[in-house]
């Protein structure tokens, strides 16, 4: 067993997307360990508190009308002239790795367990050592075009700090609306529709006093964590879909166990959009965004000795923790399958709970019926009364609803 | 990928923005009547008088093109009027859907019936009134839309009613059908129908304010035989009806009546009998009127003597009554009864707001309190016991005509029996040696003690399962009038204890049991993978305490044994191919039981009740399954022990029942039925009267609130008012509509009004809060009306 550390730079970071083509960070075998680092793509709603002095974040963030550390945002065009930036922002993850996984190929399973997270620290001389994320009440969020009070439609980030002394927890710093932002090659980012835009703190009015005394307890996990697809070359980091990636989940945390199908030679793990807290749903749009750290160890199944354990069979990712197994439904099972060419724009319009509560349904029976051998008869009564669906995320185009089973419904005497 | 236009992240909502839902759940008490004056205001109308802006339960879809407003309205009893705005532009198109209007103009009234249109202008003293709901689809085209064409010097100082016919017909068909897809449109599709519509109303405008108002008719013959069949529609009910009495009502002469029906080719005492079938006829082929037997309608119509009804029918249309109700139910069955929709028939049920108590449901005098409590206000709360038999549970329904079991004061205790309705899928081990489930299950050739189970008619004339007709199942204890509850008041329901009903059976003496059916109506139905398909299965658990010597075994439930549904024919001959009516006992030998079933499987108890509701306020015989704001069918196992269920009162009493208890679910109670399991509850019930509210996590409640231990859980709906938001139609509209989508948005919409009102946050405190910290979940996709919770910790809040 090896431990091996990767750190950010723009050279172990993508942004945007997953794809089977970029060269991998570092390569491992199956055993090892790695302690990754992560960064959160909102890091510059607050460029002061989590971004300045912090070499890695600031290496990956560089943008100035002469450089741009990391060009490409998205799985879109990487030639102008652009309506947003290159990439497009079609994908917003700022992904660490990939990581490949000597000798995985497809129909192999990899099995990520996370060992350990830990928050990444500001580095700036007023707030070292304190832990910041960002949330975004963003354009893609459930209530945006639901809202009350004016003006409508807006924007709204909401600056967290973590506090680690205790019982980990995350309260309001302050809060402004979006106001159209200039990227430094000259775009106008009139609602947050590109990542790593910095926000010009002069343009905004802070408000502060907000959610006072609301402690949100913290969870800490990555949101976006998975393999690259085998069916296009770039694939937006936003939609989750049968080798994970963005499916924001809060339980995927310490002490989790994913299992991914590996779909291309090498597995390419990545990993990002790390979370401090976020709620079943994700219903502005964003978690709390907060860069971290996680130690994780790979694990890789081949295709041939799945079969009597509990990956026989399995075509998407799953979730195992102390407690419980899910299985993760979303309204298109392989978006990039179903939907066609025009598949990673196409999603966007499609979104839907009631699909993905069927897509949960069938996953969850058929890993009954094919890991604990019941009938379809005792399947679908244990899930009637044994099984709970809840609301992943109506925010990443491909909705999700897991559906997850106790472990010790098992357990019997 | 080509390099052209993209929208991943931020879809490019520019122009959709012209869609805007619209509902009152979004709004605190205090808000709405500003909130919807702003809906009616983007149409061109306001509330007729100042300061009597509508505040209740309202949805409402709107879209916009450049000078054209389009809204359709369901909301509650009001009265509405144009917005002045001088005389130019054209007039505002109403179209009352479901029932008709008054129009008032000076001083006249003027009734217009459903399917007509009015067009109102801008300027005048016009109103229009809702008498029961507004129920409409209102168009407003200002000169914007007309694009610099001159629309004429219109005269159009009067309001005006357009009957169906010609071109009108047209206009109305085009504003319903687009105001049923109206989110659906994109926007160019949008923007060519907007014009469209625009374009008939100028064209129906010119028409209209060319032609004079109707000119006075002169008495015709024409006119007075017109008045006279008025007066006889009116008075079909009558069995005595007789030429010579409506002719002295109107001032003519028996003989000059006479000789008007001859003039017609027609005679008095046919064109009566003609009405009368005719009348019978449409109102059984109506599943609106499903909740009337056979002989309720042919009393209405002047037939005392229904087989002289019958006959006369037969006679007329070649089928008898009932025969002919049935097919007619059949022919409307398969259009509009997807596989697994529950209860009524689509398109069922116009106007049972207004249809008479069942017979079953008699209003009484409350029956004598269960404790010798004085009538004092501040009693010491004293503790209640209701015993489950025949005469104390409600079958499939909640109703607010029925006559309470027991009144309590508020701060009392009460236990509660109740039982499955699934008790019958093992008569021996549920039911046998248990005298009150035997009291309520009680069903021979010659007798059922419970007759009515479900909110159907009670001759079974829809679909011939049984009373009621199994619209609704739950087996209901109560209702229980809470002294002095008020609408407006809010109950608190807490759950002190929860025990399982052993059997009483010797042979199974103190072991508890619970049923699981695999339904019609469950999530997987359509979707088997082996055969037989479809089919249904119970499946037979075991609940078991735990024991002290394994530390993991906590209370819980292992299955016995399971079988497929076989066709069941109950007591009175009815054969139930499927599980489509409650209760019906199932005979051991019919069915092939399996045994080793989940083996090795042991399901944790999670024990609560499915049902807990006060009667809802809208219609007499409501459905048990669709949950709403009076609570009922919840189905969300944290309403277990220790919990507490908020709920808005509507009716005088409240009228609290519990039923449905649950050994465990899961969230999603995916196949339709929990562990279902007889329990008896303990409660304690404390009424918090209007205006006591200020401050308190139940102010402006309009849903069931839960409150655990640890969390606050809200409960979302696809309908959260369904009764309300469909109308008539809502019974059986809120089976074929139901949705996660909608759920979640209803669960969302609550929280932040429960955040921004009660935790007193802006609503961009609010939305950050939830996507943080607040959880949102499946509660079930198989009650007609499907849920969403979101569940808010306390701890948040510490």
């Amino acid at each position: 067993m090896k431990h091996f550390n990767l750190p950010v730079s723009p050279a172990t970071v993508h942004w945007g997307y997953f794809s089977k083509k970029v060269q991998p960070a570092v390569t491992l075998r199956s055993g090892d360990r790695a302690t990754i680092e992560t960064l959160t793509h909102h890091a510059n709603d607050d460029y002061e508190r989590m971004i300045a002095n912090d070499p890695g974040a600031e290496s990956v963030f560089h943008w100035t009308r002469e450089h741009k550390a990391v060009a490409r945002r998205g799985s879109g065009p990487t030639e102008g002239p652009f309506i947003r930036g290159s990439g497009e922002g079609i994908g917003v993850h700022l992904l660490t790795g990939p990581v490949a996984i000597e000798n995985a190929e497809p129909g192999d399973v990899l099995e990520v367990r996370i060992l350990d997270i830990r928050p990444r620290p500001s580095c700036s001389a007023c707030h070292a050592g304190r832990c910041f994320g960002s949330n975004a009440a963003a354009n893609w969020g459930f209530h945006y075009h639901d809202l009350i009070e004016e003006p409508k439609p807006r924007e709204v980030i909401t600056i967290f700090e973590l506090d680690t002394s205790g019982e980990p927890f995350a309260r309001a710093v302050y809060n402004y609306v979006w106001t159209p932002q200039t990227d430094p090659d000259g775009i106008v980012h009139a609602t947050i529709d590109y990542p790593g835009v910095r926000v010009d703190h002069g343009t905004i009015k802070k408000r502060e006093n907000i959610l006072t005394g609301v402690k949100v307890p913290a969870r800490l996990h990555f949101g976006t964590m998975g393999l690259a697809p085998s069916e296009a070359d770039f694939v937006s980091s936003i939609p989750p879909s049968y080798t994970g990636g963005n499916i924001d989940d809060w339980r995927i945390g310490k002490g989790a166990r994913m299992y991914y199908p590996v779909a291309v030679p090498g597995a390419f793990f990545s990993v990002g959009d790390p979370h401090a807290a976020q709620g079943d749903s994700e219903l502005g749009g964003t978690a709390i965004e907060t860069s971290l750290t996680g130690d994780f160890e790979f694990i890789l199944h081949k295709k041939n000795d799945l079969g009597g354990t509990s990956l026989e069979g399995l075509t998407h990712p799953m979730l195992e923790t102390e407690q419980a197994w899910s299985v993760y439904g979303f309204t298109y099972p392989n978006y990039l399958a179903e939907l066609g060419a025009n598949a990673q724009t196409e999603i966007a319009s499609h979104s839907s709970l009631d699909r993905a509560m069927r897509d949960a349904f069938r996953k969850l029976r058929r890993f009954l019926m094919t890991v604990h051998r019941l009938s379809e008869d005792e399947a679908i009564s244990l899930m009637s009364v044994g099984a709970d669906f809840g609301v992943t995320q109506v925010v990443d185009a491909n909705w999700g609803v897991h559906g997850t089973i106790r472990k010790n419904v098992f357990r019997c005497d | 990928m080509s390099g052209t236009r993209v929208a991943s992240i931020s879809p490019d909502w520019g122009d959709a923005m012209n869609f805007r839902p619209f509902t009152s759940e979004s709004y605190t008490q205090d808000d709405r009547p500003e909130a919807w004056r702003d809906v009616l205001g983007t149409v061109g109308l306001q509330p007729a008088s100042a300061g009597t802006s509508y505040d209740g339960h309202a949805t409402a879809l709107h879209r916009s093109a450049p000078g054209i407003a389009l809204t359709r309205i369901a909301a509650g009893s009001q009265t509405v009027a144009p917005l002045p705005q001088g005389a130019d532009g054209l007039p505002i198109a109403v179209l009352p859907i479901d029932d008709g209007v008054i129009l008032r103009h000076g001083g006249s009234h003027r009734i217009v019936p459903v399917g007509h249109l009015l067009l109102l202008p801008r300027c005048g003293d016009c109103s229009v009134v809702f008498q029961r709901d507004m129920r409409a689809i209102v168009l407003s085209v200002t000169p914007d839309a007309l694009h610099g064409r001159i629309p004429g010097k219109l005269r159009f100082g009067e309001a005006r009613v357009v009957a169906p016919g010609g071109l009108a017909d047209i206009f109305s068909r085009m504003l319903d059908a687009t105001a049923r897809t109206l989110e659906m449109l994109g926007d160019v599709e949008w923007a060519t129908v907007a014009q469209a519509m625009a374009d008939l109303l100028l064209t129906i405008a010119h028409q209209l304010a060319d032609t004079a108002p109707d000119g006075r008719h002169t008495a015709s013959q024409a006119a007075i035989l017109h008045r006279i069949c008025q007066a006889i529609e009116r008075r079909l009910e009558d069995p005595d009806l007789a030429p010579a009495a409506v002719a002295q009502a109107e001032g003519i002469s028996e003989r000059y009546l006479q000789k008007l029906f001859e003039g017609v080719g027609d005679n008095f005492t046919h064109y009566v009998r003609e009405r009368r079938l005719q009348r019978a006829w449409a109102d059984l082929s109506n599943p609106a009127q499903a909740h009337r037997s056979i002989s309720e309608i042919a009393y209405r119509y002047g037939f005392a003597d229904s087989a002289h009804f019958s006959r006369t029918f037969r006679h007329r249309f070649g089928l008898p009554p009932r025969e002919f109700r049935q097919q007619e139910a059949e022919r409307a069955a398969p259009a509009s009864m997807p596989a697994g929709q529950r209860g009524w028939p689509q398109d069922a049920l116009a106007q049972l707001r207004v249809h008479q108590p069942a017979a079953t449901a008699k209003r009484a005098a409350l029956v004598s309190r269960t404790d010798a409590a004085d009538d004092a206000d501040h009693v010491a709360p004293t503790h209640h016991h209701i015993a489950v038999e025949a005469s104390r549970v409600h079958w499939g329904y909640f109703s607010r005509t029925l006559s309470p079991q027991a009144e309590i004061g508020s701060g009392d205790t009460i236990t509660i029996e109740t039982l499955t309705q699934h008790a019958s899928d093992d008569p021996d081990r549920m039911i046998s040696g248990d005298s009150g489930a035997e009291s309520v299950f009680g069903w021979t050739g010659a007798r059922k003690n419970v007759d009515r189970r479900g909110a159907g008619p009670m001759d079974a004339s829809v679909f011939g399962r049984g009373a009621g007709e199994g619209f609704g199942v739950h087996i209901c204890t109560g209702p229980i009038a809470i002294r002095d509850a008020q609408p407006g008041d809010v109950l608190e329901v807490r759950i002190l204890d929860i025990v399982p009903r052993p059997s009483r059976n010797p042979q199974f003496e103190g072991r508890v049991f619970g049923s699981s059916v695999a339904a019609w109506w469950g999530y997987h139905y359509n979707e088997f993978l082996a055969g037989p398909k479809p089919r249904e299965v119970v499946t037979i658990y075991e609940i078991l305490a735990g024991t002290d010597r394994d530390d993991d075994a906590a209370p819980h439930a292992r299955a016995l044994y399971s079988y497929r549904w076989e066709p069941q024919t109950d007591p009175f001959g009815v054969v139930h191919a499927t599980y489509d009516y409650p209760g019906v006992p199932v005979a051991p030998g019919s069915v092939k039981r399996r045994h080793a079933v989940l083996d090795g499987i042991r399901i944790p108890l999670r024990p609560h009740f499915g049902v807990i509701a006060v009667a809802p306020r809208e219609v007499d015989l409501v459905d048990s399954v669709p949950p709403s704001y009076f609570g009922g069918n919840l189905d969300n196992w944290r309403l277990g022990k220790g919990s507490t269920v908020y709920l808005p009162v509507s009716v005088p009493g409240a009228l609290l029942s519990v039923g449905d208890p649950h050994a465990v679910q899961g969230d999603g109670e995916l196949s339709g039925t929990a562990i279902e399991c007889s329990m008896t509850g303990t409660f304690q019930v404390i009424l918090h009267k209007k205006g006591s509210h200020t401050g308190q996590p139940y102010a402006d409640l309009s849903y069931p609130l839960i409150e655990t231990e640890t969390d606050w859980v809200l409960t979302g709906f696809s309908h959260p008012n369904y009764l309300a938001e469909f109308g008539a139609q809502g019974q059986s509209e809120v089976y074929a509509t139901s949705s996660l989508d909608l759920a979640m948005k209803d669960a969302f919409r609550k929280m932040r009004r429960f955040l921004m009102s009660v935790k007193g946050l802006s609503e961009d405190e609010a939305i950050a809060l939830m996507s943080a910290a607040v959880d949102f979940g499946v509660t079930q996709v198989v009650d007609g009306n499907w849920g969403v919770h979101a569940i808010l910790s306390k701890r948040l809040f510490d």
